[in-house]
């Protein structure tokens, strides 16, 4: 093997040095100094982040376990914007409490050894590096979810999220093995050629399927969703709804429209029951939420739902609709966690009614959890109408009518509870709204890097252009 | 090694150990009073649960023995091919041990090592 | 003669999974898991494969399941005997079980994992040959990646498993004259 070849894995090569830099850091560092870690990190992390972008390559590396070409290296890119706003949106709360308890590195530790696991997960042309990928990304989340562990919600919220990941990563585990049992090959190119489109085939797909869905948390699948979004930290829970999410409809993506064309008829009747399935029960069960948390948190099974549109044309328009409406998710949905962050860190709020009259009090933050629900719900000018917009067009364009409208209607339903807490902050008045909140510089960056995100998304049109030309090659 | 062998030790693993159980029960004298069945034959007798509730640290040691012993399962078959493969398996084995050794010098500066 | 073997660590492998199952006591379910473990190292044994089954003990029978009992001595309650179940839950619970076991059966029946090679000889020079070879068909890659998993839940537990020691020694620094 040539050395330099091993510059095809610069993305996870770059985040495994950051990982270790920092671990030196707190390590070497005394008690005292270790606040300083946090814009250590920061800066590494948006070091690493910057230099992503940058040259995409295409590739091998060990024998084909390892690739990486100019898609791939955009999903990796987009969950590093993700994760920069989630350590960003973070950094107030890990100095106000985490500092104290001399924990604030770990924190940073923990997602990034999760992100590189996703890289790992999505770069990877064997089962097993899938497999090991999905390990190393949801075992250290599972000690995030429960990085408040002194508090009942908190490590409740760990337990319910390692119980339900480690059944989700066994029936993983089981669908993998019928599928080699079946071909008799991991590696992800020799496993398209060697399927027959047997029933076995048919039953581990299905099984590998249930352990991806549960973190994508498709309907039957999102049992664990509400509570551990309410039980874990703000940061944490944005951190899932985002980019473990993410990550999760990525390696979903390369492997059923790259690697498995046989059972396409399978799997499109699949996800379309479950996108229907996932749409209604997640806005339905949203409507009724008073915890601003547990709303965020069906609003994105519902927008699981939605992503799921973009997989019934598995053509070059599927693909790029699902990576845009990641791209745009991401910055609407982290704008609104910003927004309850700052709130619930300051006043310890997160109702619906406590945000009543909130407009007056603290405009500014109103006006960015405006744009962020907006653009969630799908209002023209922002970027999430254009996100849903090229779903739509996907399921049209593949003569799924019935799925359409019933994706229309469910559009319709979330703007219901959108428009909520809309009302309450604009058009309530409140007796005792919450006091004026000062947002952090760090949390004041993250939330202004989201809005521009919304804004210039929904403005630029070259964004998905430019996407659906990478999404020629998978 | 035949499969033979196998049978023969479980045959001669059950007969040794079960019949040594049955002889001592059949030509052993017994004696019994209700006294042979206290959990001590002196103090006072205990009442309610006994067993206690661990200390989390026991749990912290478990877990460090568990890594490190993934970690010496993943080194034995590299120590056994270390001479043939040169150069490339000496480094991956040190970045291998490198990056395990770094968390082992995070749980000793997290004092994740002493017993409290 | 392996025939026999296998049919009798099956035995031992089905009747303790379903004890370690329906017992309604914590630690003893964890002990039958242990059999469980230890019986399926008898397998990779049985097919030759004596690293795997070296693993096999050291870290489920050795590690896993006294890591298992150990978390069950952490309960507040140790003896806590589980509820048992009404009768429409177990018939219900029973039914799935029952109904996918004939699935899967049927399923196993049809197709005999056909394009599987017979396992070659695996001896330790050819597990580390292949775990350490960066070329096709080797698994350095998935090496490496495990020792960044390793190091990632090793601070995941400390940070979790520190945490309540840190709030107790900082009360009694705080009372201290």
């Amino acid at each position: 093997m040539n050395w330099d070849d091993l510059l095809l894995m610069r993305h996870e090569l770059q985040l495994l040095a950051v990982i270790l830099i920092v671990t030196c850091a707190e390590i070497y560092l005394s008690g005292r100094d270790k606040s300083r870690i946090i814009p250590l990190s920061l800066a590494l992390f948006g070091i690493h982040m910057a230099a992503g972008w940058l040259w995409p390559v295409e590739g091998e590396l060990f024998g084909g376990m390892y690739r990486t070409n100019g898609l791939i290296h955009l999903m990796k890119s987009i969950l590093d914007v993700g994760v920069f706003i989630v350590i960003l949106q973070a950094g107030g709360w890990a100095r106000k409490q985490l500092a104290p308890e001399n924990r604030v590195s770990e924190f940073f530790l923990l997602i990034w050894s999760s992100l590189l696991g996703m890289y790992y997960m999505v770069s990877a042309g064997d089962l097993l590096m899938v497999f090991l990928g999905l390990e190393l990304s949801t075992l250290p989340v599972a000690a995030l979810a429960a990085y408040e562990v002194l508090k009942m919600r908190s490590a409740e919220a760990g337990i319910k999220f390692i119980l339900t990941a480690g059944l989700a990563s066994a029936v993983t585990l089981m669908g993998i093995s019928l599928l080699y049992g079946s071909t008799g090959t991991f590696v992800l190119a020799d496993l398209g050629k060697q399927m027959q489109g047997n029933s076995l085939e048919a039953l581990g797909f299905i099984f590998f399927f249930a352990g991806v869905a549960f973190k994508i948390s498709l309907v039957p699948f999102h049992f664990w969703t509400p509570d551990v979004y309410e039980g874990a930290p703000v940061s944490v829970a944005a951190y899932l709804s985002v980019i473990s999410k993410g990550a999760a409809v990525f390696i979903l993506m390369i492997l059923l429209m790259g690697f498995a064309p046989l059972l396409t008829d399978l799997w499109v009747n699949v996800l379309y029951l479950l996108a229907i399935l996932t749409m209604t029960i997640g806005n339905l069960f949203a409507l009724r939420q008073r915890n601003l948390k547990r709303l965020l948190a069906y609003s994105a099974v519902a927008q699981a739902g939605f992503i799921m549109l973009g997989f019934m044309s598995s053509q070059q328009d599927g693909k790029a609709s699902i990576i845009y409406f990641m791209l745009v998710y991401l910055f609407s949905n982290l704008a609104a966690f910003g927004v309850v962050q700052t709130i619930e860190m300051h006043t310890g709020k997160e109702d619906i009614g406590d945000y009543e009259g909130l407009y007056r009090t603290n405009p500014r933050l109103s006006l960015v959890m405006l744009l962020a629900l907006f653009s969630l719900a799908g209002i023209p000018p922002l970027a999430g109408f254009f996100g849903k917009f090229f779903l739509f067009m996907t399921v049209a364009s593949a003569g799924y009518y019935l799925l359409l409208t019933i994706a229309v209607i469910n559009t319709v339903i979330s703007l219901y509870y959108y428009l909520l807490i809309v009302r309450a902050m604009f058009l309530r008045k409140s007796d005792n709204p919450l006091p004026l909140v000062t947002s952090d510089g760090w949390m004041r960056a993250g939330l202004v890097i989201c809005v521009a995100g919304i804004v210039a998304l929904g403005v630029a049109s070259g964004v998905y252009d430019a996407i659906y030309a990478l999404c020629a090659h998978l | 090694m035949g499969t033979e062998a196998i049978i023969v030790f479980f045959i001669a693993a059950v007969v040794l150990v079960g019949g040594g159980m049955i002889a001592s029960k059949l030509l052993a004298p017994t004696s019994t009073n209700p006294q042979k069945l206290e959990p001590y034959e002196c103090g006072i007798p205990t009442q309610g649960p006994t067993h206690v509730q661990f200390k989390v640290g026991y749990y912290l040691f478990a877990i460090l023995f568990l890594l490190f012993d993934v970690e010496m399962i993943f080194l034995v078959p590299w120590a056994v091919v270390m001479k043939n493969i040169g150069l490339t398996g000496l480094i991956s084995a040190i970045i291998f041990i490198l990056i395990l050794g770094l968390g082992l010098l995070y749980a000793w500066k997290k004092k994740a090592l002493i017993w409290e | 003669m392996e025939k026999i073997i296998f049919y009798i660590l099956s035995a031992v492998i089905l009747s303790l999974s379903l004890m370690s199952v329906l017992s309604r006591k914590l630690l003893r379910s964890a002990v039958y898991l242990f059999g469980v473990l230890t019986a399926i190292a008898g397998f990779y044994f049985l097919i030759g494969y004596h690293f795997l089954g070296a693993v096999q003990l050291t870290v489920y029978a050795g590690g896993i399941v006294v890591l298992i009992i150990f978390s069950i001595l952490l309960t507040h309650d140790i003896d806590h005997q589980m509820p048992t179940p009404d009768w429409s839950r177990v018939a219900v619970a029973g039914a799935l079980c029952v109904a996918g076991a004939v699935m899967f059966v049927q399923l196993l029946q049809g197709s005999l994992f056909s394009r599987v090679e017979a396992p070659e000889q695996s001896d330790l020079n050819t597990v580390g040959n292949t775990l350490l070879n960066p070329g096709g068909g080797g698994y350095l890659l998935p090496f490496e990646v495990v020792s960044i998993l390793l190091l990632a839940v090793m601070i995941g537990a400390i940070v979790i498993a520190k945490q309540r020691h840190s709030v107790d020694d900082s009360s009694p620094e705080k009372q201290a004259p």
